[in-house]
């Protein structure tokens, strides 16, 4: 785990979020781009092709516009509850600032389900 | 209208007096029952302060042995510490508790806990059990309605700590618990340093983010062997480990030497951390004292509590703690 900047405020928008790190960066994801890289074991694999990555981006852009409920899991991560669409995904702060910067919250690696 | 369902309604309240029939009764009662319990859930989440679940991916690794240890440690710390044994598959919390034998303690509908080493409270499904060599093969449901009742009955008091030992791998219990007692603190992953426990651990990680239970972090057990010796002081020393595998040490100046030797791989608890991203909480040597102390009743962490080992859980626990305490996330304004 390398170090990352300690976000200190969430800002839920319409269709995004801005999210402020302590070190005074400021970023904004499209609930879009967070919902397609859902975490959770049933959305993941999803990813691992082109052809279901694809068919996950429809669908997740299909889903009605909504903020989301956000809630903190432990001491390191956030999880956002909708009412529609998947909910079960648990947010490291690692990935949140991933997403941030523009980078594969996946690091490129495929998932495989429970078989690593 | 004489059949329609309306009567019962009638204003005038001619039916009311009518008595319900058995199964109408049965209903009733069973879902005042429910409702009592759920109360009671909910009571009891309040009155205990931290729940946390044990979990592995696989049997054998330790994971009695590490939540009766947590729970000790805790104990030996001042908290008001409770135990919860909810593996049916081998429910072993009450030997390594001294409680061998003990039956459940039922007065006035309510559970009453055992008193084991310390003042840590126990409840174990070995307490329903006739005879604790022949496993209990319950279905399905019959099962979960237990561990709510296990859940909802039980007269905890107030607990600083509710330590969970659960069956090994994937399986309905932690999400029955999980959906009856509310705020979880989170999950303490239990793992040996070997590949396939590693494997299975990682399952754990995923299962619980469908859980939607925190991972407080991975505790690595049975990590090292120390072996400690004596010879001329300033002289070097060679042990032959496993896998004939050499370690050279230079004895102190009073002539003592210790090696740890690798009885699996040592670390893999720490990278399946990284990996994942979730916190390592610590390594718990290869201590032939919890074997003997599982056997005789008398937990390792009571029998020495200033030993490698306590000492070792002690610093688990601290890390423990610093997860469920003030969070990073604290001082993060959501708007
Ligand atoms: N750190 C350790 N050092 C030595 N023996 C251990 C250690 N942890 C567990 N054991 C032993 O391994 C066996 C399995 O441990 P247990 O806690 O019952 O595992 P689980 O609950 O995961 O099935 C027991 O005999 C126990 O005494
Ligand atoms: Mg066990």
């Amino acid at each position: 785990m390398s170090e990352i900047p300690q976000l200190i405020r969430l800002e839920r928008n319409d269709t995004d979020m801005d999210l402020s790190y302590a070190d005074g960066s400021k970023f904004t994801v499209t609930y879009d781009d967070l919902r397609f890289t859902c975490p959770c074991a049933k959305c993941s694999p999803e990813r691992n092709d082109d052809e279901s990555a694809k068919s996950l981006r429809r669908e997740v852009e299909s889903l009605p516009a909504e903020k989301p409920k956000v809630r903190t899991i432990g001491k390191y991560a956030l999880a956002f509850d909708w009412v529609k669409g998947c909910s079960a995904g648990i947010y490291r702060f690692e990935r949140l600032w991933a997403l941030a910067n523009g980078q594969d919250p996946d690091g490129g690696k495929p998932y495989v389900h429970g078989a690593w | 209208m004489a059949d329609s369902p309306v009567t019962k309604h009638d204003p005038k309240g001619s039916d009311l007096l009518e008595s319900p029939s058995p199964q109408q009764q049965k209903q009733m009662e069973s879902a005042y029952a429910n409702m009592r319990r759920k109360m009671a859930m909910q009571e009891i989440g309040r009155k205990i302060k931290h729940k946390i679940m044990v979990l592995s991916g696989k049997g054998g690794v330790g994971k009695s042995t590490v939540s009766t240890g947590l729970a000790l440690s805790l104990a030996q710390q001042g908290h008001t510490v409770g135990i919860l044994d909810i593996d049916i598959t081998g429910p072993n919390v009450p030997k390594m508790m001294g409680l061998d034998g003990k039956r459940l303690h039922v007065e006035q509908g309510r559970i009453h806990p055992a008193q084991g080493h310390l003042g840590v409270k126990v409840i174990s499904m070995a307490f329903l059990l006739e005879d604790e060599d022949t496993p209990v093969v319950w279905r399905g449901p019959i099962k979960l309605g237990a561990i709510q009742q296990f859940i909802g009955d039980v007269e905890w008091g107030q607990l600083d700590y509710l330590v969970i030992d659960f069956p090994p791998g994937t399986s309905d219990e932690p999400l029955t618990v999980a959906q009856s007692l509310p705020d979880i603190d989170g999950m303490v992953i239990v793992t040996t340093p070997q590949d396939v426990a590693l494997l299975d651990s990682r399952k754990s990680i995923t299962f619980s983010e469908s859980l939607k239970v925190p991972v407080l972090g991975v505790v690595e057990n049975m990590s090292g062997y120390t072996i400690a010796g004596l010879t001329t002081p300033e002289t070097s020393v060679e042990v032959a480990g496993p896998g004939g595998k050499k370690h050279r040490v230079t004895s102190d100046k009073d002539g003592k030497f210790s090696v740890t030797l690798d009885i699996f791989k040592q670390g893999g608890g720490k990278s399946t951390a990284e990996e994942f991203g979730v916190p390592f909480l610590g390594e718990l040597p290869f201590d032939p004292g919890f074997v003997r102390g599982g056997d005789d009743g008398v937990h390792r962490i009571v029998s020495e509590p200033d030993g490698a080992s306590a000492i070792a859980f002690a610093k688990v626990v601290e890390a423990i703690k610093s997860q469920i305490g003030t969070s990073s996330s604290q001082g993060l304004e959501i708007i």
